[in-house]
């Protein structure tokens, strides 16, 4: 009967002790997931930044700009514009 | 000599294995009750403790709110946030504090000298600089467990970026760090564009560095708001304002562009340009002889005149009422007819002709046009202008309503009147926003073209641009005309009411309102340069304008001429 009671308390000592180490380990994961978390969200606001300078390098002002000043383009007007249309 | 005999002299037996057995058990006893106090408080108490460590460490709430990004027609973005940081310093956990202030100094560009002077002015905490872009983040975030680190705070926050700068920022707005709509689409729109996910539990540790609680995360449910405005067609009417401004110096410019068929607003430019605050929605004006083509389109509409009539000019001079004379003095002539009265841009003619149509039937009509009302295109702080009713009118009030006098109308309101002659009689529904998408796919489409009401029919429609393609071609528009393109408009100079109640040449109103192609208009343009620094007239500040904006549209929209013989 002792016996049996020795070994039920040591059981239960393993267990527990076994959810213990499991839960902070859960809680050391969680910190590390958190923290790749904000690494990725710093990358993605990178990238924003990126796509915003893409959508300013393609605007309308830096494209006519450039074409005028660098390549010396001139704006055509809309009666020398031919239009063909799909039949 | 005997000792009394006692219980406790007998020998003692000890019986080791009993001993053993309590050594035994005392030993498993300590780590049981260790493991078992741990198990307790990792599993039971858990959330207890760490609640009771945040409130004694630091407790500190990040307001973590989502916003959805404004798109032009054509999905160019032209306001979206970005995740930015803010880098404070905590005062009392910063070990080394020279140390500290040189590498912040050098990785955030900023002066030592700024920073020494901010840590003297503050007691515990102080912002080094906002808005940190994520590149400086990660330099600052990799010594934030190290000494260096300790006592810096790096906060969350947003900053809403547009990729066209002040590009069409009076009709966008503004929205804050804290990702909140203050002005413009911004903030007439802020519940659509905002989510505001959850406020984030964040804990100090013991080196200073704060951990962000990341348990409470939600589904993004943000939208995105679609303007009708296309970034083109914006930007050169913002180009040629910004032209018509440098030459003329006015004290306020605005263009606005329409698709006369839909009611879709293209572009609309403000100057002087501030955040959400846009003057075609919101400034009122008297709109002189812009306003003559609405009252012969009247005329011809209620059948008070026919096309090929001819008003009265004998003179010159015409005496409405005792001590109210209206002259004439760009024409020699007895008599003109509607046409020559647009051509010439009478005040005589368009004030007889308001006479003839009668106050009620003009302020029906008036009415109709949609003045006097706001145009439901849900812009904050939009006017309604204002007309008063019909029965106050004397008689020189509705002769000076004839050459648009006596009326306050908005930009948005004269040009949508414009596009009712434009697509054949019938006033559209103006939309400035298209559609909102939002993050679950859901698109809630707002610009439908709505037909408010038939205003006049499409013969009178037809007439009317008709009329207005000679006053480009022959009249006071010339400056409007683009090569190939048949163009229909009409300029005004107004005098302002002056500080004594009176119109002076000192203070005056040019504008243009014009459409083309004149046979099948694609484009209503409006261009009003108020109060420019010297005097000037519609004719030749503003109808330029028009052409301006006009010419590369037509290429953009690739609008084929409807001129057959333009050589």
């Amino acid at each position: 009967m002792r016996k049996q009671l020795l070994l039920g308390l040591l059981i239960f000592c393993v267990w527990a002790f076994i959810i213990t180490f499991i839960h902070i380990n859960v809680v050391r994961s969680g910190r590390i997931v958190s923290q790749l978390q904000r690494e990725a969200d710093i990358k993605e606001a990178r990238n924003q930044y990126e796509e915003l300078e893409i959508a300013r390098l393609s605007g309308p002002e830096i494209i006519t700009t450039f074409a005028s000043e660098k390549l010396g383009l001139v704006q055509i007007k809309p009666h020398e514009v031919f239009v063909l249309e799909d039949k | 000599m005997m000792f009394p005999q006692n219980s406790f002299s007998k020998p003692t037996v000890f019986n080791v294995k009993k001993r053993m057995k309590v050594v035994l058990i005392l030993m498993l006893l300590a780590p049981l009750c260790i493991t078992g106090r741990l198990f307790y408080l990792q599993l039971f108490q858990h959330e207890q403790y760490s609640s009771k460590a945040e409130r004694t460490i630091y407790n500190y709430l990040a307001e973590d709110r989502l916003r959805g990004s404004i798109y032009d027609v054509q999905g160019r973005v032209l306001a979206r946030s970005v995740r930015t940081h803010s880098c404070g310093i905590v005062k009392r956990y910063v070990k080394d504090q020279t140390a500290t202030i040189d590498f912040l100094a050098s990785t955030l560009g900023i002066s030592k000298a700024q920073i020494y002077e901010k840590w003297k002015k503050n007691k515990n905490f102080f912002f080094v600089a906002k808005k940190i872009k994520p590149d400086v983040y990660m330099k600052l975030a990799a010594v934030r467990r190290s000494t260096l680190g300790q006592g810096m705070e790096l906060t969350p926050e947003y900053e809403r970026l547009h990729p066209f700068g002040k590009s069409a920022i009076d009709i966008l707005g503004e929205a804050n760090s804290k990702n909140v709509g203050l002005s413009g689409i911004e903030q007439m729109y802020n519940e659509e564009l905002t989510q505001d996910i959850s406020k984030k539990r964040a804990k100090r540790s013991a080196r200073g560095e704060i951990i962000y609680d990341r348990h409470l995360k939600e589904k993004v449910k943000t939208g995105n708001v679609y303007l009708t405005i296309d970034q083109t067609a914006q930007f050169y009417t913002e180009r040629a304002l910004a032209k018509a401004v440098e030459q003329n110096n006015p004290d306020r410019a605005i263009a606005l562009v329409q698709d006369p068929n839909t009611g879709y607003i293209l572009a609309a430019a403000s100057y002087p340009a501030k955040d959400g605050q846009s003057l075609a929605f919101q400034f009122t004006y008297e709109p002189g002889s812009t306003f003559k083509s609405l009252v012969v389109a009247t005329a011809l509409d209620s059948g008070t005149l026919s096309p090929d009539a001819q008003i009265d000019m004998s003179g010159r001079n015409w005496e409405v009422a005792k001590g109210f004379i209206v002259r004439d003095k760009q024409h020699q002539k007895d008599s003109l007819s509607l046409p020559e009265i647009l051509q010439l841009s009478s005040n005589i003619g368009a004030g007889k002709i308001a006479l003839e149509i009668g106050p009620k039937t003009l302020f029906s009509y008036f009415k109709a046009f949609g003045f006097g009302s706001k145009t439901d295109i849900n812009f904050n702080g939009e006017s309604k202008g204002s007309i008063a009713p019909y029965n106050t009118w004397t008689k020189v009030d509705l002769a000076t309503k004839g050459y648009g006098y006596g009326v306050a109308v908005t930009p948005i309101q004269l040009i949508t009147a414009y596009s009712a002659i434009a697509n054949g009689g019938t006033l559209m529904q103006p939309h400035l926003v298209d559609r909102i998408e939002y993050a679950n796919g859901k698109v809630d489409k707002k610009a439908k073209p709505i037909k408010i009401r038939r205003v006049i029919s499409k013969t009178t429609a037809q007439t009317m641009r008709e009329f207005l393609q000679t006053v480009v071609e022959v009249g006071s528009g010339k400056r409007a005309k683009i090569k190939g393109y048949n163009v229909a408009g009409k300029t005004g100079t107004a005098e302002k009411l002056d500080k004594e109640g009176g119109y002076g040449k000192r203070n005056h109103v040019v504008s243009f309102c014009g459409m083309v192609p004149a046979t099948n208009p694609q484009f209503t343009i409006l261009v009003i340069l108020d109060n420019p620094a010297k005097y000037a007239f519609g004719s030749t500040a503003a109808a330029p304008v028009f052409k301006e904006i006009a010419e590369p549209l037509l290429v953009l929209k690739a609008v084929a001429p409807d001129q057959t013989d333009f050589e």
